[in-house]
């Protein structure tokens, strides 16, 4: 199959990258639609559920190897401080203790751009001080107490607005606004567009910082043999670790081995390469055994990232007749010790139709844990900002809020100006306003009387997860006729396996229980991307057809050579060639294997590049309602309808899986989560899931799932787009505007817990 | 979490002197779902844990028609729930087990390790050397306290977290104490201690004492009991308020009872002058919510639990009323 070599440009997470990628010369045909699939689409079972479910499937921390250490680390107790002596002379003589590394003992490793993998310079409550090997995870926590530490106290500040002052203390050499100024983006005439307007609303939104928590811990298995380094990863990005472990520790790429089967969860937390990984490595080194470092509850709450919290003035202007005439976003946030992104103004410059725009945004260190992608990063809080005013804009103009937005629908992409190879928003607002029953809305907000007051509200959302080249897939035939799938790409709890297994058994047309697929290994399975910024599927799912047609050729091929008849006197069906005149002709997958060499037909598949000149996104909106208890300030989810354009759907029930989770996790977002930091000791205080609440399943209200889309035919063969970030976007938007719609007033800060309700019920009288 | 020695006592003499000189040598261990979490968490360093489910007789649930209830302190948070006496009879202390915790926590969790339970402050539980760990700080008062007390605190502001002591409180119970020298029974509200007392320590058991009883009178004909707790979220959270009613009607009118709080205050609260109100208010909506204006009326909330005020009224007035059937 005739290949080229592209440039292909794509966001992930929180920019815009470029990459090199090999793609089929020949673009992509389209595969046929959902309704004429027997597997795509359908709700396929997970093939790992009985795994996971029986205990079968092993996680990073179930690797077990002989002579396996266990390594716990100490972090910092203060905000921050310098470490200006350290002693672990008697921790090294206790029972049990093999190896403890620090910033004397060890080579100074850059990490985090300006700082160091043991950086003398601490500059948050759980930064990393010292790492200790032991017998046992008790051995290494006790020996952590006996390190000695002296440290220099320094001011610290762990409040944004606080940190950006002129006399703040300084968290790095260049000042606490990262790089150094705001991030600036402007199209038209803001002032301009002001003056025409005749509705004029400024509003300033408040959101916490959130803490991944995934229901996995994170945790590495390290093992040397040589000079070569396996790791066992619980990680969104096996490629990432084993680059960022070998720059670490000297080491070419080829000679590290990242290996992650299944995970529970990352949400974003585990896109990056943790330093507990290259500890351990450092650590497995020095002592000459394999080491297991696995994080607790304490630490995945302080030290492996979080959604940055921000501070959003937003205004909106707006034409008697509802068109939107000028917006701008001015924000920060703070990103913690070392960068990241604050940025939350995406959704502002693109999802509506405005000539005006402009934005200012700052992401600010504060002496906290360093913020990481997190499901959707800035586009939440962006949203919830952005839906929150709309809704008021609309109240003042007297309009329907879901006819505001149609009446600001955009075509284009405004700030590319691009036109989007799909987009089906407006039949979102038409499926989900119907299924939530959206003529049932209070026309005056707070309309209820009793106890009880009910709301509807709603949200839109857009999002990228296009999927990009590279993203290859092997696919090679066993002697037993079954598919064996190999990628370098990783299932990080979605169901990755199943959708690659899914397109295989579609084209192939053979049962999916015969296809095998392996994926998460660095050292067998050809490069994909990362699994954030929901580019998995769209990414893997189109080199899988490609490998799985190139094979229907082969096979093909194979049967005329042996039947010795003409190629294109065959047809492939069902797991079959069959000879188009000669009924009594044809070989099944398992005979034509029987006479060929093992594992001698094989193809690699490989995904191709995006169309240019197009804008790629996904659409939705989210339609909640919502049941507030005046006298409590309690809120009540009763129904979130999920209406989303995201191109095909691979596969219903693990995408309705996905809309699960993400509805959960923006109610969670909405309502209740909050990293709390004690202002007196900068040490964080919700550091269990006691006091870091997440919603439970009792929680969970009824939803429903409506995907508005078929197969984008101009991204790919399989014409997906990514569902992961866009199913918990709008949530918290639409729980914000339906409070509203149920009480009559507007809670600008997130979570809008029940102490926040029932004093703004209180003043509202 | 520190070694320590794990010790089976057989009779509750044995397990007072294995006590020894109180917690730095020794701490009772049940159900284990707090100590556990204690240890861990390095909050208490004992020498010796001493398991009391091995004494017989601990964990019975014995009701008397006229003489009452009495349970002992190894009955389970779940045998609580399900005992179809106690749902008939004391609707309020089955309704308290309920919202108590998770499944998990009701099977293993005791009604005495419940009643003696430390408080879920996040600087009692995080690394802060606190007041009522020996420090010299309540970090709360000028740190972050929403889920802190509004009543009854200084020098520190915990609340208290049991459940069941609050159902029990309004129910009247009596705590029957083993100690070596004698048995003594003191009224419920005695057991707990308030910080103005005594900052370090919940409740009055000195060492070498333990609780071998919880004692429940006789409930009036005709009462009317319920537990109301506000969490944050839908389940498997402590109390931000809870509270527990218990009263006797005629007519329209409350006859006697009694109202008490958790959540606000570092003990299970009762607000004397409220509950003398009680006895003659008019259970209609007008009343009860004017009774309730002027609940827990000493209280002083800090920076950020001043919503925990209306959140206690609202949540006694809706009680009340939701018990006498009038609609809201």
């Amino acid at each position: 199959m005739a290949r080229k070599i592209i440039k292909s440009k794509y966001f992930v997470e929180e920019d815009f990258v470029e990459v090199l990628a090999e793609v089929p010369a020949g673009g992509s045909s389209p595969l046929p639609t959902n309704q004429e699939m027997k597997v795509i689409g359908r709700p396929v079972t997970r093939l790992d559920g009985y795994d996971k479910v029986s205990g079968t499937a092993r996680y990073t921390f179930d690797i077990n190897l002989p002579h396996l250490a266990h390594a716990r680390t100490l972090r910092s107790p203060y905000a921050h401080a310098r470490i200006t002596a350290i002693d672990a002379r008697e921790a090294a003589k206790m029972p049990g203790v093999l190896g403890i590394i620090h910033y004397q003992n060890v080579d100074q490793i850059p990490w985090y751009g300006s700082s160091f993998l043991f950086d003398p310079h601490l500059r948050y409550v759980g930064d990393e001080v010292a790492c200790v090997a032991a017998e046992t995870e008790a051995a290494a926590s006790a020996a952590l107490k006996r390190i000695k530490v002296e440290y220099e106290e320094l001011p610290f500040v762990v409040d944004a607005a606080a940190a950006m002052k002129q006399n703040a203390p300084a968290i790095h050499e260049g000042g606490n606004i990262q790089g150094g100024k705001p991030a600036v983006y402007a199209r038209g005439d803001f002032d301009a567009g002001l003056a025409e307007a005749d509705v004029v609303v400024e509003e300033t939104f408040t959101t916490q910082v959130e803490v991944h928590n995934p229901t996995e811990v994170h945790c590495s298995v390290v093992n040397w043999e040589g000079d070569r380094l396996t790791v066992w990863d619980s990680t969104q990005a096996i490629f990432s670790v084993r680059d960022t472990v070998a720059q670490s520790l000297g080491l070419p790429a080829s000679q590290v081995r990242v290996i992650k089967r299944y995970m529970g969860g990352g949400f974003g937390s585990k896109l990056t390469t943790g330093k507990y990984t290259v500890m351990a490595a450092l650590l497995a080194q020095r002592i000459g055994r394999p080491v297991r470092i696995t994080l607790d509850r304490e630490e995945m709450n302080l030290a492996v990232g979080n959604r940055p919290d921000s501070v959003q003035k937003l205004t909106v202007a707006a034409k008697k007749d509802g068109t939107l005439s000028a917006m701008s976003h001015w924000s920060y946030g703070a990103v913690g010790a070392y960068p990241s992104g604050a940025a939350c103004s995406w959704p502002l410059r693109t999802i509506y139709q405005c000539p005006n725009v402009k934005t200012e945004e700052y992401s600010v260190f504060i002496n906290a844990g360093p913020g990481r992608p997190f499901r959707a990063p800035g586009h939440v809080q962006g949203t919830f900002a952005l839906e929150s005013i709309l809704d008021d804009v609309a109240e003042k103009l007297a309009m329907d809020p879901l006819e505001f937005r149609r009446k600001n629908h955009a075509t284009i992409d405004q700030v590319m100006n691009l036109p989007y190879t799909s987009k089906k928003l407006l039949e979102a607002y038409d499926a989900g306003a119907k299924a939530i029953g959206w003529d049932r809305r209070r026309k005056v907000p707070g309309a209820d009387k009793g106890r009880y007051q009910r709301g509807l509200g709603f949200a839109s959302q857009i999002w990228w997860g296009a999927g990009t080249p590279p993203a290859g897939c092997i696919l090679k035939l066993n002697r037993d006729g079954s598919v064996r799938l190999i990628a370098g790409t990783q299932d990080i709890g979605t169901g990755t396996y199943t959708v690659m297994a899914q397109v295989a058994a579609e084209i192939l047309e053979i049962p999916i229980e015969r296809i095998q697929v392996n994926l998460g290994d660095t050292a067998v399975g050809p490069y994909c991307p990362l699994s954030g910024g929901s580019l998995t599927t769209p990414s893997v799912t189109p080199a899988v057809a490609d490998a799985a047609l190139q094979m229907k050729e082969k096979l093909l091929s194979a049967a005329a050579a042996i039947l010795e008849v003409p190629q294109g006197e065959l047809v492939y069906q069902r797991g079959e060639v069959r000879h188009t005149g000669d009924t009594s002709k044809k070989k099944t997958i398992v005979e034509i294997l029987r006479e060929m060499r093992e594992q001698t037909l094989l193809t690699y598949g490989a995904r191709n590049a995006n169309p240019e000149g197009y804008a790629i996104n996904s659409f939705g909106a989210q339609f909640a309602e919502v049941e507030v208890d005046t006298l409590t300030g309690h809120v009540k989810v009763i129904k979130v309808v999920a209406a989303h354009d995201i191109g095909r759907a691979v596969n219903r029930l693990t995408l309705e899986n996905q809309f699960h989770g993400g509805i959960l996790q923006g109610i969670g977002f909405a309502l209740m989560e909050e990293r709390v930091i004690d202002p007196q000791t900068g040490k964080v205080l919700t550091v269990n899931l006691h006091d870091y609440k997440m919603p439970t399943i009792m929680d969970m209200p009824e939803i429903e799932v409506i995907i508005v889309s078929e197969a984008d035919t101009k991204i790919s063969n399989v014409g997906a787009k990514g569902v992961g970030e866009p199913a918990m976007i709008p949530t918290p938007g639409a729980i914000a505007n339906a409070i509203y719609n149920a009480i009559g007033v507007r809670l600008h800060s997130l979570p809008m817990t029940p102490d926040k309700i029932l004093m703004a019920l209180a003043q509202k009288g | 979490m520190n070694h320590f020695e794990y010790l089976q006592p057989t009779d509750l003499a044995e397990a007072s002197r294995l006590l020894g000189d109180g917690p730095d040598e020794a701490m009772i261990f049940a159900g284990g779902t707090d100590m556990l979490s204690l240890l861990k968490d390095d909050v208490v360093a004992p020498r010796k844990l001493i398991n009391i489910k091995g004494i017989p007789g601990l964990d019975d649930i014995r009701y008397t028609p006229g003489n009452g209830l009495v349970l002992g302190p190894l009955v389970t948070i779940r045998a609580i729930k399900e005992n179809p006496t106690i749902r008939e009879h004391y609707p309020v202390l089955a309704e308290a087990a309920d919202v108590l915790a998770s499944p998990q926590l009701r099977n293993l969790g005791t009604l005495g390790g419940n009643l003696c339970q430390r408080p879920r402050c996040w600087y009692f539980r995080g690394d802060f050397d606190c007041l009522r760990k020996g420090g010299a700080t309540c970090y709360a008062l000028e740190g972050r306290n929403k889920y802190h007390c509004i009543i009854g605190g200084h020098p520190c502001v915990i609340v208290h977290p049991s459940d069941m002591a609050v159902a029990l409180l309004a129910l009247d119970a009596k705590v029957t104490i083993y100690t070596p020298e004698e048995t003594r029974q003191i009224p419920l509200n005695e057991f707990f201690v308030r910080p103005a007392e005594d900052y370090e320590r919940e409740h009055v058991l000195k060492p070498g004492e333990i609780m071998s009883r919880i004692e429940v009178p006789a409930p009036p004909s005709g009462m009317l009991s319920g537990y109301r707790k506000f969490m944050e979220r839908a389940v498997w959270d402590f109390a931000v308020v809870s509270v527990a009613a218990v009263f006797t009607r005629s007519g329209d009118r409350i006859t006697g009872g009694r109202v008490s709080f958790g959540g606000v205050a570092p003990v299970p609260w009762q607000d004397e002058a409220f509950n003398r109100k009680l006895s003659g208010l008019r259970l209609t909506k007008r009343s009860v919510t004017d009774a309730c204006k002027t609940l827990l009326s000493g209280a002083e909330p800090l920076s950020e639990n001043a919503f925990k005020l209306p959140l206690a009224r609202n949540l006694t007035g809706s009680l009340l009323l939701e018990l006498a059937g009038v609609p809201l």
